[in-house]
């Protein structure tokens, strides 16, 4: 790296900071409400720890992730230095005051509305202006991701853009569109009434406006792991890369289809017609698509890892695989919760199967598994890799990182399976307490503990992550070269499309307002619509 | 040539890209709009029109259908804006309204010797809605609803500026710790749908429109409770009162109301 190297470790340092903390809220939130503990006697402090957790897991670790990794993609793939380092200290130094501002206004119990918002209920208007600022940090992020592959251009004119930085910016301009949504929400809904100038809002339309960004957000978190699957894995194990197209067929398809899809989070929701909700329900299921190209792809990629180490037919190749390398070990975990959380995933999409566990525990544990397991997994292996480039420390210990990818599976498996079962028997999610001593909840009491119990194996992994990358030791000025993987058909030619955004982002656009528009103006012009707004964190 | 122009019509991957995501999305408006909606008769009753505007949202006619409206429950709106009080002149208004209409049976200071409600401190948007649901006759009551009718909007926000000028009979709201209250105060029933009275009226949070209630007379509390439950009182927003206590038993409400009631030792 020639730069970013203090850039990248910064941005690390501070998301996996955040990320021990939020997992200790998270399994205190599972202790307090299992039958291991009393109730929890003021529900306040639950909440006020759920929007805490939320909000680190969902805003700050991913987005600081992507902007470490979206950097050192910029340097390591594009080999020449990062243009714009002194705006890039500044995406980071307004990241990290939003997180400070809205984690102390969280804090001090006067935002718990949870981190999705959830009009009419308002925060202190800190909370959303810290929010704000974490996201506009990251919008100059977007902005420098675009500049240096315009500069690379133009130093290469013609030249095909690595399919690592392809992708980058592919979750670059995804976010930067999709956090539009909430962007409007938090400035002209929630803000004018958190500050005070408004005495109502209206929920329906806010709720719509963030769904626009609430189902994006999630392939914007998604993006550095699938980048991971595509540009490292096949070389970390030995194999090579099946095909660089169909790697940058699954980017541009998320960038078409993540955005105009998020109404299937308001399936529940009076004020969205049912003709909408159909059409982004057919939509999301478009968003598989790329999903399982990835994991062909991949699986191809590793079958020719297995074959070049002498595995013979239909399945020997698998036992020939390095089991031994933690690459192996976390992309296998990776697609068996990508599998499980993407089945549970077409049930949450389906508008009638839905219906049978909305706003259950399998929500919850839909998404701790395609997220905090499948692409969680795969930021532990992103720090890995690099950390050896950002410190010039040698390859990290083999067995500790294998026992903390190991934990993260187990743990993962043991917290969101037992709420995937009492989702489908009908435990809401988002409750402060449960009461065992009803006859019909009683049953149900154990998968509480056993979640509890999994969340505390998450915490050890945790602690084991930070401990490997806290004790790793210079060895080196100058690290040995990174790599990214190479593809099986050297040469192959790259259609010009799949080398540009143009019409990927066009359509992008276009379905959006296709997909969004009408409900949006419709919402927007209807009168009698707002209610009051309800201030949360009083007295 | 593919690579000189990628956005040409000619080129054949930016054309099938292009008609494929048309195809979806057409494809996809169709059967959301017009072939699910004809299976259903409460869409197609009125046309295929009126389908197509319903699956969107917008049925033409809002109300077709709805039910005549029941009995009123409350046309007043609580909003942060109800809870700004006036300056001392607004005090000293309310004051002469008070002492005139209001002290007989509300005490002199706004505490009541009568078992009406005390209003020493209550929050302003609780006084402005209650009587404006009296005015309206949201809310039953012969003495309130005539006292009410005689007010004006000004005179209604003078006096809820001069009681909440006064001081509370109790300060100090029961907190979720007090293992003294009984559990409905600090941690409700979920399973009956009984959410904790603190949760509202102070203590963990206070809601905008729930009064303040430490102190109240317990008689005053019983009656009230008992009504809302039968739904002889009606005026409470999205029946949250009527809500919370269809489920309650009469040695709740009578624990309840003690509670709120009780004294300090040195009273």
């Amino acid at each position: 790296m020639f730069l970013a190297r203090r850039l990248v470790l910064a941005h690390f340092w501070v998301a996996f900071a955040g990320f021990l903390l939020a997992i200790l809220l998270g399994e205190w939130q599972m202790y307090v409400r299992s039958p291991l503990h009393g109730w929890v006697n003021n529900p306040e402090h639950y909440y006020r720890s759920v929007t805490a957790h939320g909000t680190v897991m969902a805003y700050v670790l991913p987005t600081l992730v992507a902007m470490g990794f979206g950097y050192s993609i910029c340097e390591l793939a594009l080999k020449r230095p990062l243009i714009g380092l002194r705006w890039a200290w500044a995406g980071f130094g307004l990241v990290v005051a939003g997180t400070v501002i809205a984690a102390a206004t969280v804090a001090v119990g006067r935002a718990s509305v949870l981190y999705t918002f959830y009009p009419p209920m308002i925060a202190s208007a800190w909370y959303y202006i810290g929010v704000v600022l974490v996201v506009v940090g990251s919008w100059i992020w977007v902005a420098l991701m675009s500049i240096n592959l315009r500069a690379w251009r133009k130093a290469n004119p013609g030249a095909t853009v690595p399919l690592a930085m392809f992708g980058n910016v592919t979750g670059a301009y995804l976010w930067a569109w999709t956090s539009v949504g909430a962007a409007v929400e938090v400035l002209v809904l929630i803000l004018p009434a958190a500050l005070g100038l408004r005495d109502v809002i209206d929920a329906g339309l806010a709720r719509v406006l963030f769904s626009w960004t609430l189902h994006a957000i999630v392939y914007f978190w998604l993006m550095p792991a699938y980048i991971a699957f595509y540009s490292i894995v096949p070389r970390a194990i030995g194999g090579r890369l099946y095909s660089d197209t169909m790697g940058r067929v699954a980017f541009v398809l998320f960038l078409v289809f993540s955005m105009p899809i998020g109404l299937h989070h308001t399936f529940a929701d009076p004020q969205v017609g049912a003709g909408f909700k159909f059409v982004h329900a057919a939509m999301t299921a478009m968003v598989s698509v790329p999903t399982l190209l990835t994991v062909f792809t991949i699986v191809a990629s590793v079958e020719i890892a297995g074959r070049l180490r002498g595995g013979k037919g239909a399945f020997g190749w698998v036992k020939a695989l390095p089991w031994d390398n933690p690459m192996m070990l976390a992309v296998t975990f990776a697609f068996v919760m990508l599998g499980f959380g993407g089945a549970g995933g077409l049930i949450n999409m389906s508008y009638q199967l839905n219906e049978t566990i909305h706003n259950t525990q399998w929500v919850t544990g839909h998404f701790h598994l395609i997220f905090g397991g499948a692409i969680v997994i795969m930021y532990f292996m992103i720090a890995y890799e690099l950390w050896p480039q950002l410190t010039g420390c040698a390859t990290l210990p083999k067995g500790l990182v294998k026992a903390q990818l190991w934990l993260w599976f187990v743990g993962m498996m043991v917290l969101s399976m037992p709420w995937h079962l009492v989702g489908l028997l009908g435990m809401p999610r988002r409750m402060a307490y449960y009461d065992y001593t009803h006859p019909a909840l009683q049953p149900q009491a154990w998968t509480v503990t056993a979640s509890a119990i999994g969340g505390l194996i998450l915490v050890v992994s945790a602690v084991l992550f930070v401990y490997v990358l806290a004790t790793a030791r210079r060895t080196s000025d100058s690290p040995a070269p990174f790599t990214f993987s190479a593809p099986a058909h050297a040469g192959e030619r790259t259609p010009a499309l799949l080398n540009t955004f143009g019409l990927w982002v066009g359509m992008m656009i276009a379905l959006t307002i296709v997909n969004y528009g009408f409900p949006i103006v419709q919402l927007a012009s209807l009168p009698g619509t707002a209610v009051p707004a309800i201030s949360v964190g009083g007295p | 040539m593919e690579r000189d122009r990628p956005y040409a019509w000619s080129n054949a991957g930016f054309r099938w890209s292009v008609i494929a995501l048309v195809v979806l999305t057409v494809g996809s408006f169709l059967v959301g709009f017009v072939v699910l909606p004809a299976v259903h008769k409460d869409f197609t009753v009125a046309g295929l029109w009126e389908s197509i505007c319903r699956a969107a949202g917008v049925p033409a006619r809002w109300d077709a259908g709805a039910t005549a409206k029941g009995k009123g429950s409350t046309d007043v709106v609580v909003v942060p804006a109800l809870a700004r009080t006036g300056g001392g002149d607004a005090i000293g208004r309310g004051a002469t309204i008070a002492v005139q209409q209001c002290s007989m049976c509300h005490g002199a200071q706004g505490a009541s010797e009568a078992d009406a409600p005390n209003l020493a401190g209550q929050y302003p948007e609780v006084v402005h809605k209650q009587m404006q649901d009296y005015k309206r006759g949201d809310r039953g009551g012969t003495f309130m609803q005539t006292i009410a009718r005689n007010l004006s909007d000004r005179d209604i926000a003078d006096i809820a500026t001069y009681y909440n000028s006064l001081p509370k009979a109790r300060t100090a709201p029961a907190r979720y710790s007090d293992t003294t209250a009984p559990a409905l105060v600090r941690v409700g029933d979920p399973l009956r749908n009984i959410a904790p009275c603190i949760a509202c009226h102070g203590g963990t949070d206070h809601k905008l429109g729930a009064p303040w209630l430490e102190g109240m007379p317990g008689a005053y509390l019983v009656a009230q409770l008992r009504d809302f439950r039968s739904g002889a009182r009606h005026n409470d927003s999205h029946a949250q009162m009527r809500n919370m206590t269809r489920a309650m038993t009469d040695g709740e409400i009578a624990d309840v109301a003690e509670f709120y009631a009780r004294r300090d030792k040195t009273d």
